[in-house]
């Protein structure tokens, strides 16, 4: 507990980390911060492409079905595979002054979640001006949905930074793995798919169902496609395993901290 | 934890892990298990210190000692094998200057940056902002990039922050140098505020001068153990005396793998021209390099050496030891009232001390044969390296040889004077 009151004192480096990570990232660059918005647009046109033009999943309005749950997805891969290297990045700090190291993985997954926030006005742009519409009440769901998604991220961003620290080829690994991970969780297709191949494979489907970034994907697309309140499982699952990721985090990086100036 | 003290430490151990060649990657690991291979090496063997609250301490001890591994340990960048730190207050460190700068944020930015990893909040920055653009007097540059400083402004604007953290007990690690002179002794004349104003210090430096300027307690710590505690000038003077024994030991070690590795061709030179054959004698390995030789030659010096009272052969000078210089030349040509000369001259060329035996003694000497003349000194020159040049001149003072550079030394002086020597003096109030 004194811990955690401790990282709360350093709030205001967590603040000056988030800013210059953000005001940093794009400086020198052209199109500048856009990117932030560029990059998730240019995806979602060729997911699109591929999986309603070419291999027809016959998914209704499949850009918007996909867009939803790219965006958390995004998020989170970025807090996977960037996240990995936020220790490493910032040794001449860790090597030389004190202070508590989660500030460091905390600033990077805030920033990544920033930048979803900031991502998501698109997104709001989009599913408003095509006629497609919100429902206000699901609505209210959202930020529970992104807390949940944020803890989640912050947890995976801890693990794998401490992780990186002392395996370095994990950075690496990271990239793949991140990929299989956005296959095994339905982005690009709906979990109806899965559910109705596994329905004679109950166990497949139970383990299919432990991955957390599942339910939350599940709930994002609820909310915003189907535009109905998430049901109380899937945001229950959702809340579960991402509180569980991130104490896991938590744990895992206290330990591993204590050797990082050795190791760096 | 007692009441009165900011720091306890006890039996403090550290060892790290030193890896023959180390391997990060997977691939690397597994392929070469053998490069795994580590040694174990026992840095801290068991420390044990204690300070009071507004005290001040320096850590002393040669490099490698563990001095810097306990100042990581307090400021807790590292963790300790066994043993307990405990510290109370706010700890701030001036071991990294400039941690977390960005080059493209203003020095105005990088100021809210820097100081927030200390741990102050966005208030406590705002109620120091003032303080700490007035002691890095870049008042008309704050709002411009950090990357468009020079580099003694970006250290200016580092070393102000940190030190206007106000933490109750500050880590300090070989940086008071920053800036000009100027700029140093605002800094020391901070620390001395911040001293007075109750925080405790702890510095790690290699001169003994900044620390006895600001600390009324010193540790030396020896290979990982405390060696020594208490008032600076003891401790320094015990470390001192202690560095210059390993530096004669050390020399002694040089000398003798020199001479191992000396060929034998001695008898050769010999039967080259005379002044090869001196050229080559390089005897005791602390004769200089170049030396040039003057003089009509009716004598040559052919040797020059620095004894102990003893006549032992002597490397590392000492405080008032008494040398002898001894003088061996060889005679092609009777001379009548020779004058023999001196000259110790320090190594930026500053000539320190020189006379000769008709001035200072009246004393010549009709030459020959082969033979040697001595002059006695009692060393007053202060930490340094020396040169030697020997002259022989005829009564009538024209120069029969002038040997430049002839020999080398090397003092080792306790003193805390400047200048050149050390002169009688005493202090009245």
């Amino acid at each position: 507990m004194n811990h955690l009151k401790e990282i709360f004192e350093y709030r205001e480096m967590i603040y000056g980390l988030v800013r210059r990570e953000l005001r940093g990232r794009y400086k020198g660059s052209v199109l500048g911060f856009l990117w932030t918005f560029i990059n998730p647009l240019l995806q979602l046109v060729v997911y699109t492409l591929v999986f309603s033009v070419i291999m027809r999943a016959g998914i209704d309005k499949y850009y918007l079905f996909l867009f939803v749950a790219l965006v958390p997805w995004i998020f989170f891969s970025t807090c996977l595979t960037g996240g990995a290297g936020c220790i490493m990045a910032s040794q001449d700090m860790v090597k030389k002054i004190y202070f508590p190291r989660e500030v460091i993985p905390i600033a990077f997954a805030t920033s990544a979640f920033i930048n979803m926030l900031l991502t998501f006005v698109v997104v709001f742009v989009v599913l408003l001006f095509s006629g497609y519409g919100l429902n206000p009440v699901a609505l209210l769901y959202l930020p529970i949905v992104m807390l949940v998604e944020f803890f989640l991220a912050l947890g995976i961003t801890l693990l794998a930074s401490a992780c990186t620290v002392y395996f370095r080829d994990l950075q690496y690994i990271l990239g793949i793995i991140s990929m299989a991970w956005q296959y095994l969780t339905p982005v690009l297709y709906s979990s109806a798919m899965v559910e109705e191949q596994l329905a004679n494979h109950r166990i497949l489907l139970y383990i299919w169902n432990l991955n957390p970034t599942t339910p939350l994907i599940n709930a994002y697309r609820q909310i915003l496609y189907y535009k109905s309140v998430p049901d109380l499982h899937t945001l229950l699952a959702a809340v579960i395993l991402g509180m569980l990721v991130c104490v896991i985090g938590y744990l895992t990086f206290q330990k591993l901290q204590r050797g990082f100036a050795e190791e760096l | 934890m007692k009441e009165q003290n900011a720091i306890e430490v006890k039996n403090l151990k550290k060892s790290f892990k030193v890896y023959l060649d180390k391997s990060n990657s997977f691939k690397e690991k597994v392929i070469f298990k053998k490069r795994n291979r580590f040694e174990e090496r026992a840095v801290l063997k068991g420390i044990s210190f204690e300070v009071k609250k507004g005290e001040a301490i320096g850590l002393v001890g040669h490099n490698g000692c563990g001095k810097s591994t306990t100042l990581k340990l307090l400021t807790r960048i590292m963790y300790p094998d066994s043993g307990t730190v405990e510290l109370k207050g706010r700890v701030s460190s001036l071991i990294e200057l400039g941690a977390g700068f960005h080059p493209d944020m203003s020095g105005r930015e990088n100021i809210y940056i820097n100081a927030s990893i200390f741990g102050l909040s966005r208030k406590e920055i705002d109620a120091r902002m003032a303080d700490i653009i007035e002691f890095s007097e870049l008042e008309d540059y704050i709002d411009n990039p950090v990357r468009t400083y020079s580099s003694g402004m970006y250290m200016r604007l580092a070393f102000s922050v940190a030190i206007n953290v106000s933490a109750d007990i500050l880590l300090i690690d070989e940086i008071l140098a920053v800036g000009d002179v100027n700029f140093q002794a605002k800094c020391f004349s901070k620390l001395h505020e911040i001293k007075k104003n109750g925080t405790t210090i702890v510095i790690v430096s290699h001169s003994m001068d900044q620390i006895e300027k600001i600390c009324s307690r010193s540790i030396w710590i020896d290979s990982g153990e405390i060696k020594m505690d208490g008032k600076p000038r003891d401790v320094h003077n015990a470390y001192l005396e202690h560095m210059s024994e390993m530096r004669r030991l050390q020399i002694e070690e040089e000398e003798k793998r020199s001479e191992a590795h000396k060929p034998d061709d001695s008898k050769n030179a010999e039967s080259n021209s005379e002044e090869k054959s001196d050229a080559s004698k390089n005897d005791n390995g602390n004769k200089p390099e170049k030396s040039q030789r003057r003089g009509t030659g009716e004598a040559r010096i052919s040797d020059v050496k620095i004894l102990d009272e003893k006549g032992q052969p002597l490397s590392l000078v000492k405080d008032s030891d008494y040398i002898k210089l001894e003088i061996s030349y060889k005679v092609n040509k009777p001379v009548e009232d020779a004058i023999f000369g001196l000259c110790i001259i320090r190594e930026d060329g500053v000539r320190c001390f020189g006379c000769n035996s008709l001035v200072s003694y009246q004393m010549e000497k009709n030459l020959t044969e082969d033979g040697k003349v001595t002059l006695w000194i009692e060393n007053r020159f202060l930490s340094g390296i020396y040169y030697v040049d020997a002259t022989i001149e005829d009564s009538m003072r024209n120069t029969i040889d002038y040997y430049d550079n002839c020999l080398k030394f090397e003092v080792n002086s306790m003193e805390k004077i400047d200048g050149v020597t050390w002169v009688k003096h005493k202090w009245q109030f």
